[in-house]
């Protein structure tokens, strides 16, 4: 069996690759996924869609990703429950607040729509939390949230009917590299001849490159999430704070769904849950959202962020292979960006260059020139 | 703060306490948490007498043996924590949620004995989630427990052992029952517990099904109707029953949630309950520390869980101590293995023999041919395991493939090498007991002697076993009529690996009111419909229907919606994935964790 492009990863980015590819009128395309669509961090993550970077080149491949959701359902023909709720960025400290301010400036010379909330507006607008610490916030109202799952159903379901193949339960276990060129795939159900392949493994991108004798500068971290039992929908936006480490949503089923970053995770795959977690967010939370006290968690789990260097995305085409191409290194914001991603990638393939989006700077080249953070991660 | 103990039993029924006694005997410190009010599990809900070996209290009543085990653990030393829910098993500690005082604790143990035992299967029938549909356990537990009835008038579904006793036990505390209904043609459970309830005047009324619960807002009645060989309603047959109540008592299974978070290889076998954590000789699962015990393990009962809990129990002290318990051990294994020997233990054998653990059979005369024939063949399955005079099946069949074994009176076996499945025998049998099997590369093929109205080809079926429970969803792949005789075949499509329990089907109407995932009220026509979308992983359901995302955690729904899966797709139920078990296993409010803050004695 031969395919032109064979994506490794069915995850956000690897359909969203698909579905750009199919679009562009390439269809000799097959997907691989080792479990089910929307196993990896896909189906683990909160779905939060932000445009409110600290670095240009984040801000406008998150705009550009806002065009794509805001017509996904006519687009791709699936209602993924996306809605424009906003973002409030929390800020509990001096430093941060004054790079908010910065920040802004520059989202703002993007065309980005932005607000500088004082603690006072704050408590004005949202009585139901509790400003206790807080130094300042900004409110973008064009930021949203949407169903991971329905999102890669619908590139999926799309793909599909472009006629590209996806392979569920397939696991890609080698890539075989023949004077420096990709000439095919070996997985679980057989070997696959290919002229390209997309590596969108997400936390095993590293294996990934290894297969095909690449060392690549990612690691996987594991990031716990849970939700509790829904309440009526009344909090449309998604709560986020760096410096106080956290992050909060209410899905539009009422659940509230939430997470934060932990310091000691070593690198790997681990879908095991903590129960420090559950406590530490416990503690947290109801102080600066005091309503949920009486609120009870329902379900508990996890998944990786696949982390790179600088917490900014790998795109774009190896520097050793000629024919393997990476959209991997999400570090936790790989579902907001993969409209953009998704189309970049495909351009990529089909024009050799892209069109609508600058990725050039997010090459693997960049890591030799040293390392520019973006800070707004959790 | 965490607290830390040397050994943690979760569970307080018959397996936890016995296993709490084993260890506590050795001198170890032993933590029981249980969720009940009162320790004992089942026990205290059970007024009657039990049945088993004298050494494990045979007609003792299951309460007193509940209290007797209590008092014997707390004079060994045994903590306990009553009200006191097992929230998760994490990577980092293990929380209990203490109800009563809204407040979590954390613990961590060298040995975890899991004896969690069993929940309630439930059916589906039209307006099923109506307030005043309770499961057979939930009654007991008001009842025998809360002294409270749930309602005056009650219709009984199942004539099980279960459903039995507790119909007597609704008599005893004053309650109206109605009628108990069966949909096979016996009693399930053992005649002397069916007599009392007759003695009573309460119908027993075999092949009847319930159809229907009445009511806006809650049960004012209940539909019930007959049901034909395949137990399919018969129309015309309905009748209405005044009833506030319906008690299903249609099967247990166990409760895997905490096993599976701890990490213990989960596995799908239906003879044991359907999901069980896998487990060797000694009771201990796939993680080196912990061990299961009881209906958890497999669903059977009180005496064999309360030997397992000794077993686990003494392979505990043991690895804490450095003692030599091998004594204690293999005498309580021999104990089991006397008691599994029997017939009634047949399937629990075959189930335990799926991952290695064999236990012997004997001492009953009649032996039924072992040999199933080759798999993948389409030929004959007899099952006519009493010895009655009969033997159209072996005259009938053209080419000579069915003996007796001399007189009329013996069991028939199959030469499977002459059986070229023809059918003649299946239609010949006047007891309905010859079906046909051949397992195909994605489904199996079922075929049944059928005797009424026949339904369509294509249609969708409930499969029911032996006892007439649901097992999954079939199809009718094809129908084969008799025209001289009334016995005609019918061939069910069923899921792989379900050919050696589907014995009959229930045909379904109105689809759209059966709910198969009621916290989030799925109806199986969605999921049916997603499946054939294209979503064919149960976590891909659970995603984009959000099937068993609500407060049960998928308790009720998980194999409905896997043997729809298995179904649509041809994957055997084992190989499909079940999807996670996540923790915490019951809502646990925000407060309850603030408070588990505080202050840490337990
Ligand atoms: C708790 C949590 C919260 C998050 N919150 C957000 C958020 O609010 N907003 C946001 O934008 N992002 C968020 N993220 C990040 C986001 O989930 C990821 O960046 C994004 O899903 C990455 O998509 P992907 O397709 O690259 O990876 P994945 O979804 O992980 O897909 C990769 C797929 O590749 C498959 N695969 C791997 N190796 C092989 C192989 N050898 N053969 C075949 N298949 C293979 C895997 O099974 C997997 O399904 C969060 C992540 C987590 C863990
Ligand atoms: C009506 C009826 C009649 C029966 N008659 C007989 C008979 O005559 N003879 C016979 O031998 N057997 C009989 N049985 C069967 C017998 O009762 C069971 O097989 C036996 O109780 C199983 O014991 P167990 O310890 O495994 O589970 P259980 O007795 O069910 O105990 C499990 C315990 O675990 C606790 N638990 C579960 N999850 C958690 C959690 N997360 N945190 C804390 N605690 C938890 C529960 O509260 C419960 O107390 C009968 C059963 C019923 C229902
Ligand atoms: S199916 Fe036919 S060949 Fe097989 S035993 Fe029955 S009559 Fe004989
Ligand atoms: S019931 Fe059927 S199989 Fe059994 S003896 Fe009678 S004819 Fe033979």
């Amino acid at each position: 069996m031969k395919y032109k492009v064979c994506i490794i990863g069915g995850g956000i980015i690897g359909t969203a690759i698909a579905y750009f590819l199919g679009k562009l009128g390439e269809n000799s395309v097959a997907i691989f996924e080792k479990r089910y669509l929307s196993s990896g961090a896909t189906g683990r993550c909160g779905g939060g869609i932000r445009q409110q970077w600290s670095t240009k080149s984040n801000v406008r491949l998150a705009m550009r990703s806002v065009e794509f959701f805001k017509k996904f359902k006519e687009e791709v023909g699936m209602d993924i429950e996306y809605r424009q709720g906003g973002y409030l960025l929390l800020s509990y400290s001096e430093e941060e607040a004054r790079q908010f301010e910065k920040n802004v400036e520059m989202q703002r010379e993007e065309g980005l729509d932005v607000e500088i909330l004082s603690p006072r507006m704050v408590s004005k607008r949202y009585p139901y939390i509790n400003t206790d610490g807080l130094i300042l916030a900004t409110f973008c109202p064009t930021d949203g949230h949407a169903n991971p799952h329905k999102a890669t159903f619908g590139y999926a379901n799309a793909a599909k009917k472009m006629g590209i193949d996806i392979y569920t339960h397939t696991e890609v276990n080698g890539i075989e590299v023949k004077n420096g060129k990709i000439c095919g795939i070996h997985t679980s159900k057989g070997y696959f001849e290919c002229d390209i392949v997309v590596n969108a493994a997400g936390a095993w991108s590293k294996e990934v490159g290894m297969m095909a004798g690449v060392q690549l500068p990612t690691e996987s971290y594991r990031h716990q999430i849970f939700v509790t039992e829904p309440l009526e929908y009344f909090f449309p936006f998604m709560a986020i704070s760096f410096s106080g480490n956290f992050y909060m949503r209410q899905a539009l089923h009422g659940q509230f769904i939430m997470g934060q970053g932990d310091k000691d995770e070593k690198p790997g795959i681990n879908e095991n849950v903590t129960f420090r977690f559950e406590k530490e967010m416990a503690r947290k939370m109801t102080k600066i959202f005091p309503f949920l006290e009486n609120v009870r968690i329902l379900r508990h789990w996890s998944g990786e962020y696949n982390m790179s260097p600088d917490a900014q995305p790998i795109l774009g085409k190896s520097d050793k292979i000629d024919n393997f191409y990476y959209a991997i290194g999400f570090s936790g914001h790989g579902f907001m960006l993969a409209p953009a991603v998704g189309e970049a990638i495909a351009e990529l393939i089909v024009f050799g260059k892209t069109i609508h989006s600058d990725i050039s700077y997010l090459n693997t080249e960049r890591f030799k020139k040293g390392i520019v953070q973006e800070k707004n991660v959790v | 703060m965490v607290k830390k103990v040397q050994a943690l039993v979760i569970g307080a029924g018959p397996a936890g306490l016995c296993g709490s006694i084993a260890i506590a005997e050795n001198g170890v410190e032993v933590l029981v948490v249980d969720e009940g009010l009162v320790p004992g599990g089942q026990l205290p809900k059970q007024t009657h007498k039990f049945f088993g070996h004298e050494g494990f209290f045979a007609s003792v009543r299951g309460f007193e043996i509940g209290e007797k085990l209590y008092n014997d653990a707390v004079n060994l030393g045994v903590k306990f924590l009553m009200k006191t829910t097992v929230s998760g098993i994490y990577e980092d500690v293990i929380v209990l949620y203490d109800r009563e005082n809204e407040r979590i604790y954390e613990i961590n143990a060298d040995y975890v004995l899991i004896a969690t035992g069993a929940s309630e299967r439930f059916i589906s029938f039209k307006k099923n989630y109506l307030p005043g549909v309770y499961g057979a356990g939930a009654v007991q537990t008001l009842m025998n427990q809360y002294r409270v009835l749930p309602g005056n008038d009650f219709l009984i579904v199942g004539a099980g052992n279960i459903g039995l006793i507790v119909a007597y036990q609704l008599l005893q505390a004053g309650a109206n029952v109605k009628a108990i209904v069966e949909a096979s043609n016996k009693v399930g459970g053992y005649l002397v517990h069916a007599n009392k309830v007759k003695r009573m005047g309460v119908p027993i009324l075999l092949r009847h099904t319930i159809v229907e619960a009445i009511g806006e807002e809650r049960v004012r009645g209940a539909v019930i109707s007959e049901v034909d060989d395949s137990f399919n309603p018969i129309k015309g047959t309905e009748k209405e029953l005044a009833v506030d109540t319906i008690c299903l008592a249609v099967g247990l299974q166990p409760s895997i949630e905490l096993a599976a978070q701890a990490g213990a290889e989960i596995k799908y076998i239906p003879e044991l309950g359907g999901y069980v954590p896998i487990r060797d000789e000694n009771m201990k699962t796939t993680v080196d520390n912990v061990y299961i015990a009881g209906d958890l393990a497999s669903i059977e009962e009180a005496s064999t869980a309360m030997i397992e809990g000794y077993i686990a129990g003494y392979n505990i002290a043991q690895k804490i101590t450095g003692l030599d318990l091998s004594e204690n051990i293999s005498k309580m294994k021999k104990e089991l293995e006397e008691f599994r020997r029997g017939p009634f233990s047949g399937k629990v054998r075959k189930g335990l023999k799926k991952f290695g653990v064999e236990f012997p059979e004997g001492g009953f005369r009649t032996e039924p041919q072992k040999d199933e024939g080759p798999a993948g063949k389409l030929r004959v399955k007899i099952e006519c395991p009493q010895n009655i005079p009969c033997n159209p099946c072996e005259t009938s069949c053209p080419t000579g493939a069915i003996d007796v074994g001399g007189n009329i009176n013996g069991l028939p076996y199959v030469d499977y090498d002459k059986c070229i499945g023809c059918g003649v025998c299946v239609m010949k049998c006047p007891g309905l007991a010859i079906f046909l099997v051949q397992e195909l590369s994605d489904y199996s093929i079922v075929g049944i002697p059928y005797e009424f109205e026949l339904p369509e080809k294509g249609e969708k079926v409930l499969l029911l076993d032996r006892n007439g429970e649901i097992v999954g969803e079939g199809e009718i792949e094809k129908i084969v009529r008799n025209s001289k005789g009334k016995t005609h075949i019918v061939y069910l499509k069923v899921p792989k690996g379900l050919e050696d329990n589907v014995r009959h089907f229930v045909r379904h109407e109105e689809k759209e009111e059966e709910i198969v995932c009621r916290c989030e009220e799925i109806t199986r026509s969605e999921i049916e419909k997603a499946i054939e979308e294209g979503y064919t992983d149960f976590e891909e359901l659970r995603r984009y229907l959000r099937i068993s995302m609500g407060p049960c955690g998928g308790r009720v729904c998980r194999l409905q919606t896997l043997s729809i899966i298995s179904l649509k797709t041809g994957i055997p139920i084992s190989e499909l994935e079940s999807g996670r078990f996540r923790p915490p296993s019951i809502p646990i409010p925000f407060k309850a964790i603030l408070k588990g803050d505080e202050k840490d004695e337990i």
